[in-house]
Formats: structure tokens, sequence, C-alpha cells
């Protein structure tokens, strides 16, 4: 039984957010502060021909112009591959790029001297469709690669021809989704001088604080103990705050003036300065024999990751390894591939290539449920992942496989709310269900090295701080590691306090994405609590008198004899005790999660563990205006063990909001890699007014090897919401949306083909 | 450009203030004031983080200048509940689990606040109609909604 773990407190940074008191980047002030400025052109594609930066030099209260030249490391950045100019000099590949840096006394100097950088440059033909693009005939969006295909990954298992001869029923389709933006409520922002050891200090609000100081520091051309990052309170990242945006190129300015300069970018900046979620197109065959077992699929996925590379093969890869659901299919072929254009680059956004398959695999699903006369639901029961199965890539799921549990509770859940509803509400709005069971693998993957570390002290009055490099964008992995360590510890949740995401200060606990930071650092922040507790265990052995720490437990703010709890010592007394004695109880945790490379055939284990969701969504769709209506979402999710059952919840309705803007309203318009649609009154993310009733159901089906069985929740929540509510729409009005978002036009358009067609 | 000369209170405290006539009242509150709990999300009016109470109504800072503060009270994140103790509506939002990443929760709570102060005992509709012009990414909105039907179960509203 645990004691705080399962539970849920107050979040420990509720107090000063609740209070407007929590600092945001864009909320610190700095005498003497610079206002620092970005320089782009107004094309996607040209070749540059000259900078003439004196003009913008002359214009009083500025402080520094600076361009390619001024870098003095590498011009070059990128999680995977540094493919991405710090400022472009000769080329602009998409409206991503910037071309100089402008640093100023004030607002009014900046936009000046913004607007007197000469730029002369030629337009240059792009390429704006990935599938286009592939072709060797189109420009080359990097000229010194030989094609435009940044990577592809096939995934074959067994034989899936002979397999389609066999199968009762084939269904056959191409699914496509747009590019998405995360839409965090806070624009970036930072704050960068140089400290009074001549150190670079950067304030932001990133992903994972270790890996920028790595960027900066090739780019400043300094070693890494003389940068420092740290991350204030992150307003949303959802994948978006991983790659570099402000970064360096904040520092550079910094550097350059020995100033501290501050950038506050505005929602349009922001749209134009980080990555996008994948546009994705994918083509399906899908077989069952005449009992509804699925017998074969074939997929073929090509993701748009414009012009940098960010995590386009991690994402593609996740992409295919969840082509084909979390369903047992024996014959299996999947190609996946990413592909350059001069779109805005993609990269990591909540799901990370596991998102958009199951707007493909989910309709099939249902397709062949209908051709076969059989229900939604019996489909995917008879088919679901149980334990012991083997997956597409062949990976034995060998524990915490709760997807039939997730299954059952949700339906379940989902006829005592919705039974009895009329489907046909008037002539022209009526109502549909609709159900997708999804899964998600956890971490980076392919065998890359997924580790997390944390150190644990425990103080001399007995209470504890936590140092851990991994950042709290909001979720509450903060308040997660301080019920941990209270656990552990056997205190409150109030005796801990937890210092993240500064480079000068805690361990690499790698980045806050990949659904990892409950798996990983907690289990980072477990080891370490338990082996500070071992050494206060030293002392205890002394205090009660007994031969070995075995049988000594730390509980209740005591640590006692299990077999004979009168004999106790508080734990403030035996901290106490232990620093007199010369102990120190502090503790390193490291936690490397495990993965193996996918061979040739994409066969091996590439992430581990694997949650599972399933979602019922009720719609009201309005066939005279197109209008989609989410009335009810029933989740279930299978987390392991849910360590904060109200931040698990919170998970789960964000992840459903973030779903319902994907199915039915967002999209970032392009045109010819320009963004049409850059602001918030135009790219609609759901209101308070849109949101459905929601109904959570936490499944608990442990894994070993997580903490207290934990798994995550943070991408999983959101995957199977779009398709769904797209089944739903089918079932309501008989139309099928292949290509989201499934906006008014498209259902009306739909229904109109589908009356012509009578 | 020329200053102009402007009176406000905000939060209680009376201010005379040389002011830049181009200057928003989010600049006025954040950048002269220091008041930086309220938030900027997209500059048009369509997010709600830099909602304050202008004469007791509800604002977007962003789109109003500063100069039409003049003469007026303003009520920010800052001036809710007391030093001592927060106000019912910020403690049910704690309660609830209604703040993740915490950069839309001033604007929410002072919206909420609004609708409250206005009718004490919202419906569960009207509660999503009013607080729609205040955009969430990370909640769902939905442990938000259960904060402010909470709060108004305490009837809070006349607490201060």
């Amino acid at each position: 039984m645990t004691n705080v773990v399962g539970k849920s407190p107050i979040k420990v940074d509720g107090r000063e957010k609740v209070r407007g008191r929590v600092q945001f980047p864009a909320d610190l002030y700095k005498n003497g502060a610079l206002y620092g400025g970005l320089k782009r052109i107004p094309v996607p594609c040209a070749d540059i021909l000259s900078i003439d930066t004196s003009e913008a030099e002359k214009v009083p209260g500025v402080k520094a112009v600076l361009t390619a030249a001024d870098i003095p490391g590498l011009n070059a950045q990128g999680v995977l591959f540094t493919d991405m100019p710090v400022i472009s000099s000769k080329k602009v590949r998409s409206v991503n790029d910037i071309v100089a840096l402008v640093a100023a006394e004030n607002e009014d100097s900046l936009q000046e001297a913004l607007g007197k950088i000469k730029i002369e440059y030629r337009e240059t033909t792009g390429v704006f469709d990935p599938i286009e693009a592939m072709n060797p005939d189109s420009p080359l969006v990097h000229s010194d690669r030989e094609s435009n295909i940044l990577y592809h990954v096939k995934i074959a298992k067994g034989d899936v021809e002979s397999a389609f001869e066999k199968s009762a029923v084939i269904i056959e389709d191409t699914y496509k989704t747009p590019t998405v933006e995360h839409a965090f409520l806070q624009p970036e922002a930072a704050l960068a001088y140089l400290d009074e050891r001549g150190h670079v200090v950067i304030h932001t609000a990133t992903q994972y604080p270790h890996w920028d100081r790595a960027e900066i520091a090739r780019s400043l051309n300094l070693p890494l103990h003389k940068v420092r990052v740290v991350t204030t309170a992150v307003g949303g990242a959802f994948g978006g705050r991983e790659d570099m945006t402000l970064q360096v190129r904040l520092c550079l300015l910094a550097l350059k003036t020995g100033r501290p300069v501050k950038m506050v970018l505005d929602r349009e900046e922001s749209f134009h300065i980080h990555c996008k979620r994948h546009a994705m197109t994918m083509r399906y065959k899908t077989g069952a024999d005449k009992s509804g077992r699925l017998t074969a699929v074939e997929a073929e996925i090509i993701g748009d990751t414009g012009a940098y590379a960010s995590w386009a093969p991690n994402v593609l890869r996740k992409a295919a390894v969840h082509a084909t659901g979390p369903y047992r299919v024996p014959n299996v072929k999947v190609e996946s591939y990413a592909v350059y254009t001069n779109n805005p680059f993609a990269g990591a956004m909540r799901g990370f290539g596991a998102a958009q398959p199951p707007v493909a695999y989910e309709a099939q699903m249902d397709r062949i449920a209908e051709e076969l006369g059989m229900d939604p639901l019996e489909i995917r029961a008879i088919n679901c992942f149980q334990e012991g199965d083997v997956t597409a890539t062949g990976q034995m799921l060998h524990a915490s496989v709760g997807l039939t549990e997730c299954l059952d509770k949700a339906s379940e859940r989902a006829q005592e709310i919705f039974k009895e509803k009329e489907k046909d509400i008037s002539p022209f709005k009526k109502r549909g269900q609709g159900i997708a069971c999804t899964f998600y693998g956890l971490g980076y993957g392919n065998g890359f090295p997924d580790t997390s570390s944390a150190v644990v002290e425990v103080h001399e009055d007995g209470t504890a701080t936590v140092l851990t490099g991994a950042t709290d964008v909001g979720q509450g992995s903060n308040t997660v590691f301080a019920q941990i360590a209270a656990e552990e510890l056997g205190l409150k949740v109030d005796d801990v306090t937890v210092i993240s995401a500064d480079t000068d200060v805690t361990p690499d606990a790698g980045t806050t994405a990949a659904t990892r930071q409950t798996y990983n650092s907690g289990n980072a922040v477990r080891i370490a609590a338990r082996k500070a507790k071992k050494i206060l265990f030293k002392q205890a052995i002394k205090e009660l008198n007994v031969n070995t720490d075995m049988g000594l437990e730390a509980k209740d703010g005591y640590v006692y004899v299990k077999t004979f709890p009168q004999k106790r010592i508080s734990h403030s007394e035996l901290a106490a005790k232990a620093y007199l004695a010369g102990l120190r109880p502090v503790g390193e945790g490291n936690f490397i999660a495990h993965s193996t490379q996918l061979d040739e055939n994409g066969q091996g284990a590439p992430y581990w563990p694997y949650a599972f969701g399933v979602q019922v969504v009720e719609v009201v769709v309005n066939t005279l205006t197109g209008q989609v209506e989410v009335e009810n979402v029933v989740a279930a999710h299978d987390v392991g063990k849910a360590i904060n059952k109200t931040a698990v919840e919170g998970q789960i309705a964000g992840g459903i909001a973030q779903g319902l803007g994907f199915a039915l309203t967002e999209e970032v318009e392009l045109k010819s890699g320009k963004i049409k649609n850059p602001f918030f009154s135009r790219y609609l993310i759901p209101t308070m007014a849109d949101m459905p009733d929601i109904e959570p159901i936490i499944v608990e089906e442990p894994e070993p090897s997580g903490p207290y069985g934990a798994k995550g929740v943070g991408e999983p929540a959101m995957l199977p919401t779009a398709p769904a509510v797209l089944n739903a729409i089918y079932d309501a009005i008989g139309v099928r949306i292949k290509e989201l978002p499934a906006t008014p036009e498209k259902i009306l358009r739909a229904l109109a083909k589908k009356d012509s067609a009578k | 450009m020329g200053k102009i000369a402007i009176k406000v209170t905000v939060n209680g405290k009376k201010y005379d203030l040389e002011i830049d006539p181009r200057l928003r009242l989010i600049d006025l509150l954040r950048d002269e004031l220091r008041l930086t709990g309220t938030k900027e999300g997209c500059g048009e009016g369509e997010c709600g983080a830099c909602t304050v109470l202008l004469n007791g109504a509800p604002v977007n800072s962003c789109l109003v200048m500063a100069f039409q503060a003049d003469g007026k009270k303003v009520l920010t994140i800052e001036g809710l509940g007391s030093e001592e103790k927060m106000h019912p509506i910020q403690e049910e939002f704690l309660k609830q689990g209604a703040v993740q990443c915490g950069y839309c929760t001033p604007g929410m709570v002072l919206s909420a606040y609004s609708l409250l102060k206005k009718n004490p005992q919202p419906a569960r509709e009207e509660i999503k109609k009013y607080l729609a012009g205040n955009l969430c990414r990370c909640t769902g909105y939905d442990k938000i909604i259960k904060a402010v039907e909470s709060a108004s179960q305490k009837g809070v509203s006349r607490d201060d």
C-alpha cells in the first residue's frame, strides 16, 4: 500500500500559478536589458545575394546587427541532423529561416533597424507537396543531398500478398492529416546575459535544457560548463519546445553585445519559429477473414517534414511501428517516408507519429466490421492485443497490456451514458457513436540511450530536496517526483522540494517528451530516494538497535521495524543523528529505458512499455450546416499506475481537447510554403464551449519496470479522440471523412456527393 | 512622442503616471507596474490570457489602450485574495486540479470571478459560454468547469 503515490496532492507549483506569481520567460526583467529581434525575408524559397546591415547599424540605440559571419562556432542546429542554419546566409528554405538578428535599447529602435536591413535575394522554385518532392526531378530542398527523401523505414512480417488472396474482406483507401500547430498559450520568450563569471546564461521555456545547452555551446564555441540554461515556468509545450528557436540566437546577441538581451515573440512569430505536426498521407489496405480476424495490413505513410529534419526519422518510425494499431496482424508490410519540402518544418508534437495512423487504421476497422455485419466493438475485441501477443515488429508484449479492460470499461460506461437517446433528433440533426482503440510506445525508442538521472538529498531536519533535469511543462512532473520521493522516504509531499531543469544545478534527465518522464525520471527519483534512505537506515540500525536494515520501513515521518512497529524513530531525529555521525544521506539515481533497434525488416523491440487507450464518443451532426457537436467522451486509459489521479485525469481531458481540434478544426493552411493563418482568430483550437462531457476511466495494469507500476498518459490521451469522432460522424450521417479536419464544408460536400450518388 | 498623464487605480492602489500614448493596458501593467500575472497570448483578443477587470468588467488588456484606463479601477490577478489567503476561486482551481501550465490561469480565474459576481449560481452551460473567451491548451477545460461549479456551490462570490 502506498501512502502518497496514487493520491492527488495539490500541485507543488500550483499556489504561485493560481496567483499569477510564477515566472514565465517574458516575466523576467533585467536592468539594462536590450530588446532582441529576428529578421526574415517574405518568401520561403530564395537564394540570398547580399545582406547590407549598414543602415540598420546607424539607427540610434542599435547595439548589434548580426549575420551568419558573426557566429563563432557551428552555424547549424537540429536535434538529429544539424540541417537548420542558426542564421541563413546563402539560401532560404522555408518561412522559418532567420537572416539577421538585432539588439537595440528600445522597441522603436529595434523595429526601425529590422526594417533597414537590406537583403537582395532571388526567389527560387520550391517544392511544397511531399509526394511531388519524392520525384527525382523535383528541386532539392538541400542541394547537398541526392534526394528529398530524408528517411525510409520498412516493416515486413509474413506474406501480405497471399494473405490478401485468402481474405474474406479487403478495404483499401487513402487518409490524410494536415499540418497542425501546438498552439501552446505562451509564445516563445527568453532572457540571455553573461553572468559575473562571464558564462552565458539563458532563461527560457524549453522541454530539454541540457540539449539546448549543447546546441548553444556548439554554435558559440564554448565548453558546456560555461553555458547555463535555466528553465522558467513553461506555458505549454506539446513537442513545440524541443528544437532551437530563440536559444542560440539570443545567446549570440548577449555574447556579442555583453548586455542582457530579452526577446518576446508575438503569436504570428511563434507560428513561424517552432515546428509543426507532420502532415501525413496514409495509403492503407487491410484484410480480414470472415470471422473478422485481421489477416494482413499493408500501409504506405508519407510525412512532410518541411525544410528541416528535426525529429522526422523518429516520428515516421513511430508512425510505422504503430501503423497496424493495437491489433494482432500476422502479415504486415509498412513503408514509411519522411520527405523534405519547402514548407515550415515539422517535428515533435503530442503523439509523435502515433497520432496520425489511428485516423486510418480505426476507419479501416469500422469499415471491415460493416462489410462483415459486425459490431465495431466486437471486431476490436477479437483482434486487440493481449498479454503474450506479438506486434508487427515481432515484439513480445510480455506484461502490462490493459487494452481489453479499457475496451470493456469504456464500452460499458458508454452504454450507460448513451443509452436510449434519439438517433434522429430532427430531420437535420443526427446523433452517432464512434469508438477507437490506440496504443503508444513510450520513450525515444529504437535502442537510443534513453536515460534519466536524479539526485535526492535528505537534510538534517529530515526534509528532502530532489534535483532533476526534467522540465515540468505543466503536466505536473515536479509534483509526481515529490510524491515518489515522499513515498520512499516516508514523508509528506510538503516536506520535499523539487528543483528542476537548470543545467548548472540539476543532472540530465532527458527531454520532457515521448511520455517518458513519469516512467524514466520517476524511476530515477525512486532509485535516488532509496539510496538516500539506505544511508539513513545505517543510522537507524544503531538507533533502533537492530541487526540489519532489511526489516525497516520509512512511513508517516517515522522509520520503524515492520515486525515490531512500536520500535521507531522520527525521520527528523534520525536525520539529525545521521548528520552528527558524519553520514550524508544523498542518493543518485539513473534509469535507462529498454529498447532495441529495428533490423532491415523493421523487426525488433523499438519501445517499452506500451500504453493503451479506448475512447467512445457521441456526436450530433447538423446536416444543414455541417457542424459537429461532440456531446460525450468516455475515455479509458491503461496508465500502469496513476501516481497522481488528478493529473492523469487532467492529461486525459487535455488530450481529448487536442484530439477534438485535430478532428474538427485545426489546420495550418499553407500556400506555397507560407502560413495563411498564423493567428488564433484563424487557427481555431477548442474553447470551453466546444467541450463535451468527459468521463475519464483510469485502468491500472501495472508495468513491472515502472515506478509503482506506472507507464504514462501524456501522449496516449489524445490518440483515440479524432478517429472515434470520425467513426461517430459516419454512424450519424453515413459519410466518411478521410481528410482531416472534418470541417463543415467537407461534411456538406460529402453529404452532397452521397445524395447525388443515390 | 509626447507623454500623457493618467490617474489609474490598480488593485486598490492609486497611480499618477506619465505614459506613452501608444501603450496598451497590458504593457502598462506588465512593463511599467511589473504586475506580470497578466499574460499575453495572442495580441488580438482571442485567447483571454490578458483578461483584467476594468471598473468591474472583464476586458482583454491587449485590446485596451492604457490611457483608456484613466480615472478607472483595474483589478489584476495580483489583486485577488490577500497575502495570507487566496480567493476561494483560486482555492478551488487548486483543489480541482484546474491548473496545468498556468499561463491561462490568471485570466481564467478573473473571468470566473467576473461570472460569479454577475451570476453566483451559473448553470454548467452558462459557465462554458461565459469562459469561452479564455483559451486553455492543457486542461481540456474539464477541471476548470468543475472548479467554477465548486466555487459557485460554496457561495464564494459574496465573500468579498
